[in-house]
Order: structure tokens, then C-alpha cells, then sequence
């Protein structure tokens, strides 16, 4: 969930102090060898031992509030401190510039999962100090990026889909392809998410490949059916779609179900559509890095979130989607019918992970994406 | 530091200049060191390593990186660049010289400072917010257009274009370029423009002749600054310009945190804005009035 508007937002509530840490910490983090010296390297065999009834977490904005806190506190005694980021990528580059000994507790996105584990920055969980990881549901324990959940547990999912104002739509989108044979009502009146790997996914699927392609003859192919689209696009942004679609400046834009939720839950006009032609699965989980200064309350934490009651009580409050299965049956009827926190199995059925690819691969999904935003 | 003056003056023994210059500048010196020189010679190093990304060995062994900069999408995204801090840089000119001119020579002297004030006031807020403030001005149904057609004028579709990119580049470095031409204009010595009436040069003719020069080297330092900061600025761009607004600056932040995570090629395009920068300023410098250093 990366996005420009979020990242600069985030410099901008940075403190002086903050950053002045940040980059000591950041000299800090250059390990010089004999035979040269490694990028970023975070030295995960030195562990400072942090004060055992403190668990700092680094999380998304919407995940963790007062309530929860308080409740974690009154179970086990633990004071959470709580940090936010805003993208995985923010999240990384914090964790490697010298943050890796304070954070216990971190909730990277599925594909950020995998990228920490080749760095060797996760341990391993011990599942027997996890209760109810089996209520987890069977798709996201088998997930592309962290099969078994080896090194992470699921906290939350959801898709990527079209939000649109049906006040303003006569014939509402049912799958990507609305978007081709409608282009023209849709000059300038479309947002597509600022992510390539999503972007080309959601043109690929459109024409019936894999949102994780490896064939250069269709990636070339997504890329000139994606240009062809062009004049319908207004810009490339993941989540500010909001008052322009509101107003009316916007028909459609392209977005995180998390996203629409909040959107539609105060403006229902707004619609959230998973196309039928499939789209991608998003996860959320929670890890503790190799480095994480208190690792018992870490799992306590894991189990707290594990608890049905919790997991269903927070997903009532925050609005995401749980893939705790106990906690889903706890949810009220009008929660469990949310077709946009959790869609019918039908649509599930077609829908893929965004799954690491090669290098080579990623950089032509790259060189197509520079190609496309600068003619 | 005592205001004490002492009242036996002994012969205080002079300190050696070479200790002087170390004392003072040490403290800048080391500061430079670590927080400029010492990067950017990291930043050199990584852009000779094809295909590094964090956690990878840092092994220098070619130039590989360089050449990537010569396709044609990158060349482009670099024209791109250049042609918003360029464009950018002249409508600062042309919209700062006439306020610097009139607050530096027109304006009553007593509210100088305050006009001076209001002109800097908009740098108090964030950048970002004036960027956000923008997409609520120029969107199609946003306060621009309510007004144009309130007025019963044709509507303007300036967002996610570059006429947008433009506009919010230039209110964010407006104030830069006013403030140092201001300075310049401050200074001008009203006796040549006396001498050069007396002397039956029309105003126009005075103000090529006589004002234009002598303000010369604060025009240089203004649009200098302006057409560096517009260089790095990805902000406005981002934000304010649409599908085709990809910049040198983004380019550069993609290879860092984007998909690939590709910081080799990712310094190599730095150094090369890096050198860009550089090589403006010694221009600057060499064929720049020496007074200017005084601004």
C-alpha cells in the first residue's frame, strides 16, 4: 500500500529531533567488513534486552486504537507504545536505518513478509505458544508469500476492486473490461492505483492471464492495452480519490477494499465492485523480527489478536476484515454480509496473490511503468 | 564571553593562524564531512554496483548504471524535469521582478518589511498542504471553476495536466526568488538612474541599461535557486500532474523503495543530478558578478 502523498505526509509529522535520530541511526546501520561493506545491513545476532513490561509495536494507522490497548494491558499487564507507518516500503527502510531493536511487534503486508525473510530479519514463530492459529482460514495459512505461516499471522485482507458513484453511472461496472469499452464517457474521469505491480496485475487478469505473468509476450501486450486506456486516466494515485469522486470530478477509481469500506460506510452513494474477470488478495500480518527487544510480550500480543473475542471486537470497531474464522462467526450479521469486507466465495475463487517475482521480470513490469507515465 | 574588561591588560599571546582557521572550521568542516561529503561518496560508490538492493554486498565494477540513463524512456523523464524546473524558473522571473522592483523601490518604506512578511508568509505552511490546496482549487468542480462559471466564463480542466504542475511550482518558489531579487533591487544605486535621465535615457532605455545590470547577478542567484529546488521538487509533479508527470526525482525514489528496488542505478541517476547541480553553481560562480557573493 504504498503511496507518494502518504510518504511525503509523513516526512512533513516528522519531528527535527526524529530525524536527526533517524540519520545517526542510519550511520549507525552501515556495517564495514574487511572485503567492503554491506547495504543497510541490520546485525540480527546482537539483541538488547528491552524492559519486559513495554511492547513497542510498528503498524498501520487504522489497526491498533485506545480500546485495544487497554485491553491488552488489563490481561497481561504489557504497556504497548505504538508506532505508525504508511507504506511497507517507509516500514523497511525505518527497520533498517536503526529501529530494527525497538519495534517487537511489526505488521508488514504478505509480499513485505517474504522480502524480510530472504533478508533474515523474522524469526521464526514458535506456534505452540500461539493459541488459535488454526482458526486462521485455510487461505491465508497456505499464503504464496509465508506458507504455514511460518514467520507471520494474518490479521487482516482484502481485495483491490473499482469504487464508484452510482449517482453518476448510469451502467455500473461489473469487471475490468467496463473500462475499455467505456473509455470514451470516461475521459479523464479515472483513477488508477499508483502501484505497478497492481496496475498491470489488474490489465493482465482483464485479458485472462495471471496477475503474476512471467510471459514477456503478454506483459508487452498488458502494457499497450493499459496505454490504450491513457486518456481515461486522470492520475495514478492509490487512496486520493476521495472528494474528487465525491464531487463528481471522478466516475471510478481503482482501490483497496480497506479503503472503499471507509469511504462508503460515511457516503452511500459510493460503490465498491470486485471485477468478475478476478483480482488481487491483499493480506496484513504481524511478525517479530530476530531483533525485537522483548519477544515474550510479542507473543502474548500474538495470542491476545488470536482470541476470537478480540479479533472480532477490533474488526467491528476498525472495520477490516478478520481471517480469524472464529471471529468472523462472531460478527453481527450486518458485518458478515459487507460484500466488500468479505465478497462471495464465487469471486474468491478467481482471485490471486501478488506473488515476488524475478528481478529481470520486475524490472521490465518497471521499465513498461516509466514508459507509461512519462510519454 | 565575560563583558568584564580585565583591569591588568597583559600582552595575550596571538594564536597561531593555523589554529585559528582549525577552531573555526572544524565544527563545519566535520559537520560537511559527515553529512554531505561522506554520502555522497556512498551514494558514487553504490552507483558503480549493478543490481544492488539492501542487505546485498557492495562490489563497485562498472559503469554499467550510467549507461541505463541514455534510454530513451529515462532521457525523457529527465526532459520532462528539465522543462518543469526551466518553465518554472522564468514565470518566477517574470512574476517576481515587477513585486521585488516595487517593493524594493515603490512601496512606501514603513510597510517594506511587512509586505516583505506577507510575501514569505505562505513558506510558514507546508508544502504539501499547498499542494493539496491547489487540487481543491483546480479540479473541475473545484473553487476556480465555481468562479469561472459563476461569472458565466468556460470552465478550465487544469488538473492532472502540466499547466497545473506549473502553477503549483511556481506559488511554492515565488517567495525565494522575490526575497533575492529584493535584495539585488535594494542595493541599486538611484544615482546612475539620475544620470541616466539627465543624460535623456527614456525610462525604458534606464531600466535595460542601468537597473537590468545591476541586478544581474541577484536575477542569476534567484533563478539558480529556483531551478534547483524545481529540479528535486517531485511533490508538485506528483500530485498535481496526472499520468504523465513521472520526474527525475520520482525516478530516482522508485528505484529506492518501488518495486524492483534497484539502488544502484537509483545513485547513478542521483549523481548525475548531483552533477547537474554542481556544474550550474560553477558556472555560476566563475562567469557570475563577484558582488553577488554578497547575497
Amino acid at each position: 500500500m504504498t503511496s507518494m502523498a502518504d510518504l511525503t505526509r509523513l516526512h512533513l509529522s516528522r519531528s527535527r529531533r526524529r530525524f536527526l535520530q533517524t540519520s545517526i541511526a542510519g550511520l549507525s546501520g552501515i556495517a564495514l567488513s574487511s572485503c567492503g561493506w554491506t547495504l543497510a545491513k541490520v546485525q540480527t545476532d546482537q539483541v538488547r534486552q528491552g524492559a519486559s513490561d513495554e511492547l513497542h509495536v510498528y503498524t498501520w494507522s487504522n489497526y491498533v486504537d485506545q480500546e485495544l490497548i487497554d485491553a491488552f494491558r488489563s490481561q497481561t499487564g504489557i504497556k504497548v507504545i505504538s508506532d505508525v507507518f504508511d507504506s511497507n516500503e517507509t516500514m523497511l527502510a525505518t527497520f533498517q536505518a536503526g529501529k530494527a531493536r525497538t519495534y517487537s511487534i511489526i505488521y508488514p503486508s504478505d509480499y513485505k513478509v517474504s522480502q524480510m525473510v530472504k533478508l533474515g530479519y523474522l524469526s521464526e514463530l514458535d506456534h505452540s505458544r500461539l493459541d488459535g492459529l488454526q482458526n486462521i482460514l485455510p487461505r491465508f495459512q497456505k499464503s504464496v508469500h509465508d506458507s504455514g505461516n511460518r514467520f507471520s499471522v494474518p490479521v487482516s485482507w482484502g481485495t483491490t476492486g473499482l469504487i464508484y458513484n452510482s449517482e453518476k453511472l448510469t451502467e455500473p461496472p461489473t469487471d475490468w473490461n467496463y473500462l475499455w469499452t467505456h473509455k470514451d464517457k470516461l475521459t479523464r474521469r479515472l483513477t488508477l492505483m499508483d502501484d505497478v505491480r497492481e496496475v498491470m496485475g489488474a490489465v493482465l487478469r482483464s485479458l485472462g492471464y495471471s496477475y503474476n505473468s512471467t510471459d514477456l509476450q503478454q506483459i508487452k501486450q498488458a502494457y499497450e492495452k493499459l496505454q490504450e486506456l491513457k486518456p481515461a486516466i486522470t492520475t495514478f494515485t492509490t487512496d486520493a480519490w476521495r472528494d474528487q469522486l465525491l464531487a463528481g470530478d471522478l466516475s471510478i477509481a481503482m482501490g483497496y477494499s480497506a479503503d472503499a469500506v471507509n469511504v462508503i460506510n460515511q457516503n452511500p452513494k459510493l460503490k465498491y465492485v470486485i471485477p468478475t474477470s478476478g483480482t488481487s488478495l491483499w493480506s496484513d500480518t504481524m511478525v517479530i523480527p530476530k531483533t525485537a527487544p522483548n519477544p515474550d510480550a510479542a507473543y502474548a500480543w500474538l495470542s491476545f489478536m488470536l482470541q476470537p473475542e478480540v479479533a472480532a471486537r477490533v474488526t467491528e470497531r476498525l472495520f477490516f476484515a478478520t481471517p480469524n474464522q472464529a471471529a468472523f462467526n462472531q460478527l453481527p450479521d450486518t458485518l458478515k454480509n459487507n460484500v466488500t469486507l468479505f465478497p462471495p466465495q464465487n469471486l474468491l475463487d478467481k482471485a490471486e496473490t501478488v506473488a515476488p517475482l524475478d528481478k529481470s521480470i520486475l524490472e521490465l513490469y518497471e521499465k513498461y511503468w516509466t514508459k507509461l507515465t512519462s510519454s | 564571553m565575560s563583558t568584564k574588561v580585565p583591569s591588568e591588560s597583559r600582552p595575550i599571546a596571538p594564536t597561531p593562524q593555523w589554529l585559528q582557521a582549525l577552531l573555526l572550521l572544524v565544527p563545519a568542516g566535520v559537520w560537511l564531512a559527515l553529512l554531505l561529503v561522506i554520502p555522497t561518496l556512498l551514494i558514487f560508490e553504490l552507483s558503480l554496483v549493478p543490481n544492488i538492493k539492501p542487505g546485498d554486498l557492495v562490489n563497485p565494477s562498472g559503469l554499467g548504471n550510467y549507461w541505463r540513463i541514455f534510454q530513451s524512456d529515462v532521457l525523457n523523464v529527465i526532459g520532462r524535469s528539465l522543462l518543469f524546473a526551466t518553465g518554472t524558473t522564468l514565470l518566477c522571473l517574470l512574476m517576481g521582478f515587477p513585486v521585488a522592483y516595487w517593493i524594493a523601490l515603490l512601496s512606501p518604506k514603513r510597510w517594506r518589511n511587512l509586505l516583505l512578511l506577507a510575501f514569505v508568509l505562505p513558506l510558514w505552511t507546508s508544502s504539501l498542504l499547498r499542494s493539496y490546496a491547489w487540487i481543491s482549487i483546480l479540479r473541475p468542480t473545484g473553487v476556480l471553476n465555481t468562479l469561472l462559471t459563476s461569472l458565466g466564463l468556460p470552465t478550465l480542466d487544469l488538473l492532472n495536466r502540466s499547466p497545473a504542475v506549473f502553477i503549483g511550482m511556481t506559488y511554492s518558489l515565488l517567495p525565494y526568488m522575490v526575497l533575492i531579487l529584493y535584495a539585488s533591487l535594494e542595493k541599486l544605486d538611484r544615482r546612475f538612474l539620475e544620470a541616466a535621465a539627465d543624460l535623456g535615457a527614456t525610462p525604458p532605455q534606464a531600466f535595460w541599461k542601468v537597473t537590468v545590470p545591476q541586478t544581474l547577478p541577484g536575477i542569476a542567484a534567484g533563478s539558480l535557486l529556483v531551478f534547483i529546488t524545481g529540479l528535486g521538487d517531485f511533490i508538485n509533479p506528483e500530485l498535481l500532474g496526472g499520468t504523465s508527470s513521472m520526474t527525475a526525482a520520482r525516478l530516482i525514489y522508485n528505484q529506492f523503495l518501488g518495486a524492483t528496488q534497484n539502488w544502484g542505478f537509483g545513485s547513478a541517476l542521483s549523481m548525475v543530478l548531483i552533477l547537474a547541480v554542481s556544474l550550474a553553481i560553477a558556472l555560476l560562480i566563475k562567469y557570475g558578478d563577484k558582488n553577488a557573493s554578497s547575497l
